[in-house]
Parts: C-alpha cells; structure tokens; sequence
C-alpha cells in the first residue's frame, strides 16, 4: 500500500514536472510511438546510437522501448481480443510478437519487404491485411502464411489499409493512384476514387462507421459518408501540399486533424469542413504525423521532421517538446488493453 | 529511403591510408606494365596481393591501445592465422555492441568461418548471442539483399537444427537457410536472365563479389557452392569486359561523386590490381577489400576472365542487357530493360546507356575514358548530364514520403543530388546512343524543370581543349582524341577540383561525340579536319534531331521520344539487345547461361545444368 502510495506520488510528480495534464483515470489505451529518432544523416549500416522503432508509453510520461532496434517500423496492429499480439510493419517485413513485444519473429518472407501498413480484422480474428510498395498481402492465419491479393490494383503500391470495423472482410486501401475497395477479403478490388499520385492515409470515424476520410499527394483530402463507396474531395483542404496523414476525435464526432509537408497541423471542428491552423508553437510546418489521445480529450501529438515529438493539451493551441530530441514518427498507435 | 554507409568511406579509407602502414601497391610508382602476365606466376602474383592487404589492415592493431582494432583488423589477423587470442577478445568485446545491418553481417560471417578453428568458445558465443539480440536491416536494394541473405545462409548453415527463439528473425536454422536459399537463387536466376538490377558498380561491385566469395569457400550444399562460383565469374567477367586498365567504364547503375571524375578511385579498382594486376589499388584497397582478401585463397582467377581485363590489343564493342531497380512507383513497369553499349580500344572508351531514369540518384549514364599511365588523380574521363532531381525519381525507387527525400540524401553521402552543379544521375529527359565509338545524346527538358541545364564535364587533365568555328569542342585526353559538338549555346564555368563545366541553358539540347585513337591520324589537324567534314545535320525543333556519319562509316540518325536508326534502320532494342554480346562474352536472354572467349581459350557458366565447362581450342 505504502509502495503504491509513492508510486503514485512519483508519478504526479513527473507529469507535473513534465508538464503533463495529470489525470487519475487509467488510460484505456496503450500509446505506441513507431519512431526513427536515428540522425538524419544515417543510412542503412549505420551503427545506430538510439534506439529507434516501438515505444510504449503506456502511462503517457515515459516511453519504453519495445523490441528490436529497427528505424524504419511503420506501424503495429493488434489482434482484437489480445492486445500482446502485435503485429509490425517494417522494413524488414511483417513482424509479430505473441507476448507484448518480448519476443518477435518475422512473419513473411524475402518476396515482401518493406509493409507499410497493417490491418487486423476486428471481425475475424486472425486475417491480416499488409500493405506492401508491390501489392497487398493477405494473411488468414496469425501471419504464419500469406499470399498476395491485390488482382484488378493498377498500380500496386499500397500505403493504407484499413478494415471496416462493421463488416469482415470489408476494406479501403489507399494505392498510388487511387482509393480503392473489398468487399471480399480482398479478393477483389475496386477503384473508388482514383488519384493522381498516393493515397497516404485512409481512416474509419470511430463514431459512425459510414464515414471515411482519406488523405493524399496532389490531390488533397477526400470524405465519404457511405462506407467508402463514393468519395468527394475536400474542397476546404488544399492540393498544393502533400498530406501525411489525419485523425479522428474518439472523443467528438466532429473534431478531425490533418497534417503535412508545408501544411502543419490543421484541426477542423465541424467534420471537416472547415479548418483551423494548428501549426504555431511548433517549430517548423513539416509534419510528420498528428494523433488525438482517446484517453485524454483535448490532448494532441504531433510529429515534426527532425524535431522531437510535440504534445498539446488544448487541441494546438499550444505546444510543448514532449520526447525525442529529433525524431520522425512513423504512427502513432493507441491500443485498447482489453 | 535508405542509402548506405559504403559511399560515405572513401575520405576515411583515405584518411586512414595515410596514418597507417605501408600500402606499396597504392603509394608506390606503377611497375612497367607486362600483359598478360604468365599463367605460372600469376597465382603467386594473386597470393602476394592478398598478403598485402592483409598485412596492412593486421597491422593496424596497436598492441598498446585496446581500443584499436575492429571487425576489418580480425578478419585480417584470422586470414593470417595471427594472435587468435587478441582476435577472440575483441570478437567478444565487438559482440557486445552490433550495429551496422547487413554491412555487420558479412564481416561477422567471414570472422565466424574463418575463426572456426582459432576462436575461444566465448568468443564463438558471442558471435551467436549477437545474432539472435541483434536485428539487422534486410535492406532496400540487391546488394544489401546478397549481404544480408549470404549471411544468414551461411551462419544458419553454422549453426543448424536452432529454434526460432534462437534467432534474430525468430525462425528456426531450417527455415533461415530455405528461406536465404530461395532468394539467393531467385537473385542468380533474375541475373542470368534478364540482368542484374545494380549493373556495373564501381563500388557496389564489392557488395556482390564478396558474398559470392563466400558461398564458393563455404556453401557445405555443393549446389550453391558452385552456383556461388559461378556468379563470382559472372560478376567479375562483366566487369573484366568493360574495364580499361583495371578502370570501370562507360554506363553504371550506381558511382560515386569521387568515382565518377577520378575513374580509378573506387573499389572497383582493387578488384582490377587484385585479380588482373593492372591498376593500382585504392587507398586502404577500397576499404572492404579485405573482406575478399580474407577468403581470397578460396577463388582462382579462371585464366579466360584475366585475359580478357587485360587484352586491348583489339578495339571491341559489348552490347548489354541490365535491368532497373524495383520500381515502386511512377512506373508500369517493375524492372525495365537497360540497354547498354561500351566500346573499348586501348587507348579509350566510350559506354553508355539508354538513358532515362534508370536508377535512383547515382546512375551514369555516358562517358568517355581515356587510359593513362598511372590513373592516380586523373581525371580521365569527359561526359555530359542533365542536373535532374526530383521527388518523382525519390518515389519511383523508394517508399518514403515524398517531399523530404530529395534533401534527405544531401545529408546521406550524396551531398551534390539537388545542385545545379551536379554531374551524377540519371535525367527522364535524356535519352543516348551509340554505335561504335560515336554517341549521340539529347535532351528535351520540360519548361518549369527545376534545372533546365546541361552539364558538360571537360577535365582538368585534358591536354588540349579548343573550340573550333565549326561548332566542334575538340579536347586529347591521353592518346584520345575526342570530338564534342553541343547542339546548343554554351559557356564556361569552373569546377572545385580542377576542370571546366560546359553549362548550356537550354531545353533542347544535346551533344553529338565523336572519339578516335591519335594513332588514326598523322596529325592533330588532321583529325579535326575530318570531324568537320563528316556528314552532320542538327535540328532542335520541334525536337532534338541529329543524323550524323561518324568516322566508322555509320550513319546515326536519333530523334528525341524515337528509336535510333543506324543506316536508316531502325534500332529494336528489345530484339537485339542480349544479356551479353560482344567477341569475349556471349548470353542470350533468358539463357541462364554465359560463354567466356578468349583467343583458344573458352568458360561456359551454364545455370541450367550448374556446369561450369572449360575448353581449350586446338
């Protein structure tokens, strides 16, 4: 009891001298930092300093490193009912840890390399989707086999999967040159909105499943209210700059944030139609990746490039250095515990 | 977007040959040059090469400093059979911080094999503790892919029935050494069918001959042990026929800023004075060098291959097949064709490819070299390249966002990729041909391209260099004489480093080559009189146009966005062009198969059959 008490206190007593929002509830969330913080001059064989890859901050203060050394980590998913099983994107291919991340193995073979996105469908336990420069991959057994499935994608490279998290085996992809859906675990595919150049992000609304949102190179963002059938572009988000990726509000239906090279982060209240400038107080407007914390309603995260990662507590109104000393954040990744 | 640490070494390589010992072969005056050297003295000749550069890198252990001393020095004291006490401690002392990917790998696989017999067992399981805490990058490209699954093939092999939890990638022995397997072969297949995809490096050269090295002095499978030693024949006869006194010449996937003027200075180069004699080697022999010095006794330069690196007693073409790099994005095409030609005389040569965006960020695509006595600081070469940079050309072969990359890899070694200064890389706007010794090139930059200039590369140690009323730059370099005609105003801008850079501001433009031998002419008047009067007709609108009779007798005609035409026949690249063709090497598309000529002397590589069958014609 005495030791919780202090542990406790020890606790208040870093978020206060860090400055962060101390909150009694028990985040419900895991927060995960996919990040390279190795120099901006290092290159494959360089002998790496710091520890780059999956960071666990599982109390929002003090990140830890999880697992291998690995700069080029995009992204982790979890299986719906266990949050110990983890799966990654990586150069290296698609990882998995069954035990929180103590132990990996890589899940695929030397025929894909470098996923950039994953996917578990939280309605069939088990059926991973992995975004891969040369197709999708998909894998019906925990990652132990996989076979492509990406027939009818003109151009195979895929950034973004996501599966609708209403219906198994419904998916949106974003691909070079377009947007494009399954209604078949991938079976077949569809373009439903093509774009000229790719498609860096494509997220479900945690409040109404019907609404989609996507965000891309030249072409700016595009919304759907039905499930990702039909797309139309975001006229209120500029073209001029590529978009790296965006967010919604777990916590407010209407709140979403964009972010991207030039564009900084942008905070829209009504949905998305109109935008607010969230970029002052950070250092420079390349943005890497912005986040909303589930847990922590107003909170914000933002990657700039080169920067350390930055934290708002008042939805960007102000910003604070938060960790890293010079980072690039791949995703952001919040986990239900249970 | 991952480059690597390899082109970020040749300053330290060189920093490091000055303070440390005796290098003879790269300090030293070149000996008087005896070609061919004979059969029974070359292989001690080889030996005592291979010492050198062990003594040297042994030597740079400092027994009163414990931190001297790496991986490099370990190799070298273990090839040498020297001190396997100091070895095994700093194997044990090395395991503890690993680091580096793959380019970590291939040098702890050569210490472990060659350390089997002299290492302390605490050394030993350091080295495999090491591979299953440490997880190592597979990589983005093919040589970080021969390195990374060499290895793997090799340590899974040194350490079989392991379970998953053993190792860093969480498979078992069984499951590494398939999974190596596969790739290997697929990589061997894609090579001897279409092409490798990093053709012709100048550094990168290294990064597959070694790992091949080692399958052939390791693989215990005799199937891959061939297959390893018939790709280091593969490797090293592709390079023999397109090196000029042990220089790399002509069209590279991949060169260095330093390579690409001084011809001579890369890794490449040890290569030619270790296994051909003809060059001397780079400063601290190109740095991984020791790495194939260290299981050099395993490889026997067959005799076809040094003949044909050391015979120019007979100009020849080779025409060639390669293949791009994964292409990710901004293409249909995932390995496109490349479609090279290198013309080689003793005393020049002129390679180049089709041009386009063949690879990320270090292509060549054209140049002419000129052989000189001692290459040492020369810069023997002239060619001319559109200054391109793009965050389309970053995202054809990388996946990384866009718009960081192109001033990302101004900060990972390649410092010139976004100068208008710049002379390496490849441009969309490019497009080459040549036939014989005669190169056309053209450009047709879009309006709004970030540079719309091209870039003429005129070195300081040109002789002579004069502008002539008929439009020709005529320049000697050794005993070259070179005929450069712009197609479109110009002038002159210095270069850092000595030299002139002919900066032509205009979208259309071009440059029409011409190279002969002074022993063609009797006078230097005498050529340029004949460069004028050859047949030339230039026009710029609506595209770049050029029909040209070069001094063989061919009439080029190339007009930019269409295929060339050689005597109003029109080139079909895809149908003439084979793995190999020219008198010393022969490959058909598809052949899984290389034929090595020289004189009475023939090697066949055969893939199909994993033969490898030597004939001597009576």
């Amino acid at each position: 009891m005495i030791a919780t008490i202090t542990k406790s206190i020890r606790v208040a007593a870093i978020l206060s001298m860090v400055g962060v929002m101390y909150s009694h509830a028990e985040p419900r969330h895991d927060f995960y930092v996919c990040v390279n913080v190795a120099s901006r001059g290092s290159v494959m064989g360089t002998k790496l300093a710091n520890l780059s890859g999956l960071y666990r901050a599982t109390d929002r203060t003090t990140p830890v490193h999880v697992g291998f050394n690995h700069i080029r980590l995009e992204t982790v998913a979890a299986e719906p009912m266990d949050p110990k099983q983890l799966y990654a994107s990586a150069l290296n291919g698609v990882l998995r840890t069954q035990d929180g991340g103590i132990s990996w193995r890589i899940m695929t073979g030397w025929e894909m390399t470098e996923s950039k996105d994953i996917a578990v469908d939280s309605n069939a336990p088990g059926h991973v989707y992995a975004c891969l420069p040369d197709g999708l991959a998909v894998s019906r057994d925990r990652g132990w086999t996989w076979k492509r499935s990406d027939e009818g994608i003109k151009r195979k490279y895929c950034q973004s999967v996501v599966v609708d998290r209403k219906q198994a085996g419904r998916l949106v992809i974003g691909t070079e040159k377009g947007i494009y859906l399954s209604e078949d675990a991938a079976n077949t595919w569809r373009c439903v909105q093509p774009t000229e150049a790719t498609v860096y992000d494509v997220r479900q609304s945690p409040h109404a499943a019907s609404v989609w949102f996507a965000v891309t190179q030249s072409d700016g963002a595009f919304r759907s209210s039905d499930g990702g059938r039909v797309w139309t572009r975001v006229a209120s988000l500029t073209k001029d700059r590529t978009l790296h990726n965006l967010d919604f509000d777990a916590n407010d239906a209407r709140k979403v944030l964009v972010c991207g090279w030039g564009l900084g982060v942008r905070l829209s209240e009504d949905g998305g139609e109109t935008w607010i400038e969230r970029t002052p107080g950070l250092p420079r407007s390349e943005v890497w990746r912005v986040a909303f914390d589930p847990d922590f309603p107003g909170r914000i995260y933002a990657s700039v490039y080169q920067s350390p990662v930055f934290v708002s507590d008042d939805l960007g109104k102000s910003w604070r250095a938060l960790w890293f000393e010079s980072a690039v954040v791949h995703d952001f990744v919040f986990i239900r515990r249970s | 977007m991952h480059l690597h640490r390899l082109a970020l070494n040749s300053l330290a390589w060189a920093l490091l040959a000055v303070g440390a010992g005796a290098q003879p072969s790269f300090t030293e005056p070149i000996a008087p040059k005896v070609s061919p050297v004979s059969s029974s003295v070359r292989p001690a000749a080889y030996q005592k090469r291979v010492k050198e550069v062990l003594d040297w890198r042994a030597a740079l252990v400092k027994p009163e400093d414990p931190k001297s001393g790496g991986l490099a020095e370990v190799a070298a004291q273990l090839a040498l059979r020297r001190d396997a006490e100091w070895c095994s401690r700093k194997v044990t002392e090395l395991m503890k911080e690993p680091g580096g990917d793959m380019f970590w790998m291939f040098p702890v696989t050569c210490i472990a094999y060659l350390g089997r017999d002299q290492l302390s067992e605490e050394a030993k399981a350091a080295i495999r503790e090491a591979w299953r805490t440490y997880m190592p990058m597979r990589g983005d490209t093919e040589n970080h892919w021969a390195m990374y699954y060499t290895s793997l093939y090799l340590m899974a092999q040194l350490w079989p029935g392991e379970a998953g939890g053993r190792w860093f990638s969480g498979k078992t022995s069984e499951e590494n050494l398939r999974e190596s397997r596969e790739y290997l072969l697929h990589w061997m297949d894609l090579t001897t069918t279409v092409g490798q995809g990093e053709y012709d490096c100048t550094h990168y050269i290294g990064e597959y001959a070694i790992p091949m090295l080692y399958l052939s002095a390791w693989a215990d499978d005799p199937a891959m042990r061939i297959r390893g030693r018939m790709m280091l024949d593969w490797i090293l006869a592709d390079y023999a026929a397109d090196s000029l006194n042990g220089l790399y010449v002509g069209a590279h996937a991949r060169t260095n800023e330093a390579q690409l003027f001084e011809k001579w200075n890369g890794l490449s180069s040890f290569f030619g004075w270790l296994l051909f004699g003809n060059c001397p080697p780079p400063a601290g022999y190109g740095g991984w060098g020791v790495y194939f010095a260290a299981a050099a006794s395993h490889y026997e330069m067959p005799e076809v291959i040094y003949r044909i690196a050391t015979d120019r007693a007979s100009s020849y073409t080779e025409i060639e097949r390669k293949r791009t790099r994964h292409r990710w994005r901004n293409s249909d095409v995932r390995n496109a064709p490349v479609y090279k030609t290198t013309h080689i005389t003793a005393d020049y040569a002129i390679g180049s490819d089709q041009g386009g965006l063949l690879q990320p960020i270090q292509q060549h695509s054209w140049d002419v070299t000129w052989a000189v006595p001692d290459p040492r600081g020369v810069h023997n070469t002239l060619f001319s390249a559109h200054a391109y940079h793009s965050a389309f050309e970053m995202q054809m072969y990388f996946n990384d966002l866009p718009d960081y990359m192109p001033e990302a890899v101004t900060f990972q070694g390649k410092p010139t990729y976004n100068k208008e200064d710049r002379f390496l890389g490849g441009s969309p706007h490019e497009q080459i041909f040549q036939k014989e010794d005669a190169l056309i090139c053209l450009y047709d930059i879009p309006q709004g391209t970030r540079f719309g200039h091209v870039n003429g590369f005129f070195s300081k140690d040109l002789s002579r260099l004069e502008e002539d009323a008929s439009g020709w730059i005529f320049a000697e370099g050794g005993n070259a004489w070179i005929a450069y005609r712009p197609l479109s105003p110009y002038e002159w801008k210095s270069i850092k480093g000595g030299g002139r850079r002919l900066f032509s501001p205009h979208l259309k433009n071009g440059a029409v080559v011409q190279v002969a031998s002074r022993r063609e002419f009797p006078s230097w008047e005498a050529f340029k009189q004949r460069i004028r009067e050859l047949p030339l007709e230039i026009a710029l609108e609506p595209r770049p146009r050029v029909r040209f009779t070069g001094l063989r007798g061919k009439t080029i005609e190339c007009t930019y966005g269409e295929s060339p035409k050689v005597d109003g026949r029109t080139v079909d690249f895809e149908k003439e062009w084979k793995l190999f063709d020219s008198p010393y090497l022969q490959a058909e598309k598809g052949g899984r198969k290389l034929v090595l000529m020289h004189e009475r002397l023939e090697r066949v590589l055969d893939f199909n059959t994993l033969q490898i069958t030597d004939r001597v014609r009576e």
